[in-house]
């Protein structure tokens, strides 16, 4: 490797980001209250609404991206009897890896009665973005969880392909310390064309899943019947949860399908960032 | 002995994994063979033609049509669809019960019955699972699955009960793995000869052309932890959720 780029990639890797968000949260008089908010790096975390009994978290990334190397951390706690929504200020973008890739590690646990709701916009992975990231849950036996990620394969509209790259996204949810759910998503290589086979995504370059539990029949037979979804949907109640899965030809026929599922699982209003 | 049967196994990666598999050539007893046909055969008392994982949907929806489609829809469930993952977990199991590791044993159980992707899904998986187990412990008694008894009281997904009844006999990984993979591909085959229809020799053909990427899955399953199993079947796993509320059915996945 010739010397300056070797300085070059030195320099990259010092300046490469790492981010911790810790937050505890508990049920005080009716209301959710922070217990304990941790932040370092460059995660923050914000309060938009009044106290109540759902608080609203919104998790900002002021590197504005992953890049290689990033290690971003999520450690959320909901005691008992708590309920909190917590989502992200923006679409979070990964960039193209030149050396390692980039890790992000989510860990969530919901006490007895405690309610999360997980709503992060979606991850956008460029051409070349290497991203590993797990998401362990830990619920009580009596807990609620929403969870949805999504994920797009570069912005089909900007005239962005996704070529090379990885993408293991690695999730395990137990409650009361029995394994519900786990999911190892492994695209990696030519990801174009893998997303093209028809058992994979046919073409699409946009996709989420929808975590639900305690299952919700209601939910699965609304969603069925949902009219006029842009892209393609499964759903399904098992193990005491229920899972929806989109998969759409662009991201904003995936945010589309994605903003009716929420409303219908949600049965209320949506984050306020999801309207934007 | 009276025959030997030689199966060539392409691409292992990693041989230090099983010494047995060394020079990529594994020889079968007549033994192992007579145990491994009979418990693959679609005359096990699994009913495994019952299940299509989802395929049925794939031929309503019109993704599977033809002979070329099928091969193309089983070959991404082989390489990274559902097929895949129980490949791994085979593999994990079948090593287990092998180095006597129940901490291992344990996690490819449990992982097994919650990597799935829908109802009926997790129904194929774990009633075919249940009773290979039953079916085994009259007819094949070993060491092996009464001591998994003990060590696990859940479901049991269906490619794990394979592997610890095989491991238990004293089969090693590659053959049971490879004629585990061969039949499954089989009774998908057989599902979509009935469904799209296709005639037989067609569907003979589609076997045919996927025994390589057979092949290749048992040396990858082989050098596979738990935690990289990997799979990108969306469309796949939709499939077997879209089957729930098909109208028409001849399978219950």
């Amino acid at each position: 490797m010739p010397a300056g780029l070797a300085i070059e990639k030195r320099t990259f890797a010092a300046n490469r980001a790492n981010g911790v968000v810790a937050l505890e949260v508990a049920q005080r008089a009716g209301a959710t209250r922070r217990l304990r908010v941790g932040e370092s790096g460059s995660l923050r975390l914000r309060f938009p609404g009044h106290a109540g009994p759902d608080l609203e978290a919104v998790a900002i990334n002021t590197a504005g991206g992953i890049a290689g190397g990033d290690r971003f951390t999520f450690d959320v706690t909901v005691g008992e009897a708590a309920s909190l929504t917590l989502t992200s200020v923006s679409a979070e973008k990964v960039y193209r890896a030149l050396d390692d890739e980039a890790a992000v590690a989510v860990t969530l646990k919901v006490g007895p009665r405690g309610r999360l709701s997980w709503l992060p916009r979606e991850t956008i992975l460029f051409d070349g973005a290497r991203l590993a990231r797990t998401i362990d849950v830990d619920l009580a036996d009596d807990a609620s969880l929403l969870l949805v990620e999504s994920v797009m394969f570069g912005r089909r509209d900007m005239g962005e392909a996704v070529t090379t790259g990885r993408l293991a996204d690695r999730w395990r949810l137990r409650r009361a310390g029995r394994l519900i759910y786990a999911e190892s998503l492994l695209l990696d290589g030519d990801m174009a064309a893998r997303l093209n086979r028809r058992a994979v995504a046919s073409g699409g370059v946009a996709m989420a899943t929808l975590l639900m539990t305690p299952m919700d029949d209601g939910f699965v037979n609304a969603l069925r019947a949902a009219e006029g979804l842009r892209g393609e949907t499964g759903v399904s109640s098992f193990n005491g949860l229920s899972v929806a899965r989109f998969v759409a030809a662009d991201g904003e026929s995936l945010r589309h399908d994605l903003t009716v599922a929420l409303r219908l699982a949600l049965a209320g209003p949506l984050p306020r960032l999801w309207l934007n | 002995m009276a025959t030997a049967i030689t199966t060539a196994i392409g691409m292992i990666p990693d041989p230090k994994l099983d010494r047995s598999h060394s020079t990529g050539v594994e020889t079968v007893s007549a033994t192992a063979l007579y145990r491994l046909m009979t418990w693959l055969s679609p005359a096990y008392p699994v009913g495994a033609f019952s299940y299509s994982s989802g395929l049925e949907w794939a031929v309503e929806s019109g993704d599977v049509n033809d002979a070329a489609s099928l091969c193309d829809w089983l070959d991404t469930m082989l390489t990274m669809g559902s097929t895949w993952a129980d490949a791994v977990l085979f593999a994990n199991a079948h090593r287990a019960v092998d180095e006597g590791d129940d901490d291992l044993l344990r996690r490819a159980t449990e992982l097994a019955a919650a990597l799935v992707s829908s109802k009926e899904r997790l129904l194929e998986t774990t009633a075919q699972g249940r009773a290979f187990i039953d079916a085994s412990r009259n007819a094949w008694p070993c060491a092996a699955i009464d001591r998994f008894a003990a060590v696990w009281d859940g479901a049991v997904a269906y490619p794990v009960a394979v592997a610890v009844t095989a491991a238990g006999h004293g089969i090693a990984l590659a053959p049971a793995l490879n004629a585990y993979l061969a039949a499954a591909i089989a009774n998908l085959v057989s599902a979509g000869v009935r469904l799209i229809p296709l005639g037989q020799s067609d569907g003979q053909r589609v076997i045919a052309a996927l025994a390589a990427a057979v092949e290749t899955a048992d040396g990858r399953a082989m050098a596979t932890s738990l935690d990289d199993i990997g799979t990108c079947a969306l469309r796949a796993d939709m499939a077997s959720m879209r089957h729930e509320t098909q109208y028409t059915r001849l399978f219950r996945s």
